[in-house]
């Protein structure tokens, strides 16, 4: 997954601004994708690659920061652009998880840097929502039985405790309890714990 | 009459008989004392009866009457001691009866006329006491409800003030702010496509297309951001579309006309020269109002700090030799720091608290867009600010 490579997306009324990004972004030999406005950018099918958002903040029809509530879910990370720095402004975007706030005239190396901090994050974030699918793909693998075993395993009781809940044998249970480690191809009982608080199994 | 509480009532009704006895005892007693000195012996009956219905009014009056005809008939009319009557004394007691009863029934009268007399009275003097308490609460909440209005029309003028100066200020916050947005955008892809550019050079081999792309860009990206200052100007001084012949006094006059009310509330005494017929010039109606305002503003401003009876406004207006019109507005302040006289015309400087620093820098160049000049001359006293303005040729001439 990490062999993919990232895509930066930038999206800014102003030609020749949107000129200029391209332009830059060739020179270094990022893979860059320019719109003109939030819609355009809503309609297009993005690749499944870490990806940056650079977003300027006063765009015809949905502004920047509504933008950035739409996309909430997505988690794409935001670096905003702006030609009026004004503070209030800057606060709400950064409050709302905005990586940087840029006002024009800004260096390209501010932008990269920008980036790459954007990049990064969205690798983590898309590595840690990937590992909590697989988690929860392992877990749906469970039985009925083997999923109570796992959240009396999760809760600290032990084998003695959990047949005494479950009104069955401790030679059971653990039948039950090396399944669960089977499936959810955990090495040991801490990183069984730990997969199942990811994916909320245990809830 | 029974208003009061039945004690008193009682109380009242109690002494007025215990009275009405008693004085018939005193009549009997001073009567029997005096003896034959006395020529008349009902005399001192007729007091009793007088006193009894003065005090008690008419039934004890009539019960005092009947006791001293008792006791007449007793101690004094033969036979003594005893009671009946002979012949030879009943006209006698007949006519003290008649007297006695006609006395009681008069004080009784008189009495009752005179208690109502006095209730009417003691009603009257409540009602004047009442009558005078209203208008004198009538007249402290006229006097708070003037007080207030006052109040209230002293903040009036300072909010519409505060108004004015906050719209001037809006106005030229958001002039900036959209002449930065405007002027932000060209630099903001100026600057991208430089380092841009950088990069391409800085490969190895360069790219000198791609640079030269990006040159490119740039120089446009440059004039676009002349273009935003070529409109801003044009904003800022608008041709000379707007202008109209007209005389400089009227204007003076119009101007005076909206300072009054700050004239008269700052204390400041205003002299007018003007000039007499004075020839037409061709300018900005608005733009001219709007130029000695401001002087006149800043004049009234300028004198604040000086004592009241020393603040003279003084607003002259002259034909010149040189086809030349000049205004002069004059006030007594304490004048213009020499360390801040040099820079008053510069945008945004401003000795003032509450002010932007754009009025003589707006007014300069509104006079020098009309071919005037604007400057300001020291006085002995505070400062005079003058302004020159073209005449119509054609007046000239004629």
């Amino acid at each position: 997954m990490d062999s993919e490579k990232p895509i930066v997306f930038a999206i800014d009324d102003d030609a020749s601004m949107r000129e200029a990004l391209s332009r830059l972004f060739r020179s270094i030999g990022i893979r860059a994708s320019i719109f003109s406005s939030a819609e355009e950018f809503l309609e297009f099918k993005r690749p499944d690659v870490p990806a940056a958002l650079v977003l300027d903040v006063r765009l015809p029809g949905l502004s920047g920061l509504e933008l950035q509530r739409e996309l909430n879910g997505s988690g794409i990370p935001i670096i905003y652009i702006t030609g009026h720095g004004d503070i209030p402004m800057s606060v709400q975007a950064m409050k709302a998880g905005a990586v940087e706030f840029l006002t024009k005239p800004f260096r390209d190396q501010v932008l990269l840097d920008a980036i790459a901090v954007a990049i990064k994050r969205d690798r983590e974030n898309r590595k840690e929502q990937s590992e909590i699918a697989e988690c929860r793909a392992r877990y749906g693998l469970l039985t009925q039985r083997e999923r109570e075993v796992l959240q009396h395993v999760v809760e600290g009781l032990l084998n003695k405790q959990i047949a005494a809940r479950l009104g069955t044998s401790e030679f059971t249970v653990k039948i039950h309890r090396k399944g669960v480690m089977q499936k959810m191809k955990a090495g040991s009982v801490p990183e069984l714990v730990r997969m199942a608080q990811k994916c909320g199994c245990h809830l | 009459m029974f208003t009061s509480s039945g004690k008193a009532v009682w109380g009242r009704v109690f002494s007025s008989y215990f009275v009405a006895i008693m004085v018939v005892w005193l009549a009997v007693l001073i009567t029997l004392c005096l003896g034959p000195a006395l020529k008349a012996t009902v005399t001192f009956f007729f007091c009793a009866v007088m006193i009894s219905s003065w005090y008690g009014g008419l039934c004890p009056g009539l019960l005092t009457s009947f006791l001293s005809w008792l006791a007449l008939d007793y101690y004094f009319i033969p036979p003594l001691y005893s009671l009946g009557i002979g012949p030879a004394e009943l006209p006698d007691m007949l006519a003290f009866s008649a007297t006695a009863l006609f006395i009681s029934w008069l004080n009784s009268d008189q009495r009752k006329v005179k208690s109502s007399l006095q209730q009417s009275r003691d009603v009257l003097d409540a009602r004047v006491r009442e009558r005078t308490a209203d208008l004198k609460r009538a007249n402290l909440q006229l006097q708070s409800e003037i007080a207030e209005r006052r109040a209230a029309e002293e903040g009036l003028l300072q909010a519409q003030n505060e108004l004015a100066r906050i719209a001037r200020i809006t106005t030229m916050g958001e002039l900036a702010a959209s002449i930065a947005h405007e002027l932000n955008q060209p630099l903001g892809s100026i600057v991208v496509n430089g380092d841009a550019c950088l990069r391409w050079l800085e490969g190895v081999p360069p790219d000198l297309e791609e640079a030269r792309q990006a040159v490119e860009a740039i120089i446009r990206d440059g004039t676009r951001a002349g273009d935003v200052l070529v409109r801003t100007r044009k904003l800022v001084r608008p041709d000379d579309g707007m202008r109209e012949r007209l005389d400089i006094n009227s204007v003076v006059q119009e101007v005076i006309t909206w300072t009054n009310d700050k004239l008269q509330r700052s204390g400041v005494r205003l002299r007018i020269e003007l000039q007499e017929d004075p020839p037409p010039v061709t300018v900005d109606r608005v733009q001219l109002q709007q130029v000695i305002l401001n002087l006149v503003m800043n004049a009234i401003e300028a004198m604040l700090e000086v004592s009241q009876h020393s603040r003279v406004l003084w607003i002259r207006t002259e034909r010149q030799v040189l086809g030349k019109l000049l205004v002069q507005i004059a006030d007594s302040g304490a004048g213009i720091d020499p360390k801040h006289s040099s820079r008053i015309f510069e945008p945004f400087y401003t000795t003032k608290t509450n002010g932007i620093g754009m009025g003589l820098t707006i007014s300069r160049s509104i006079i020098e867009a009309h071919g005037g000049r604007l400057w300001v001359v020291e006085a002995e006293r505070g400062s005079t600010f003058c302004f020159t303005l073209p005449i119509d040729r054609e007046r000239r001439r004629g």
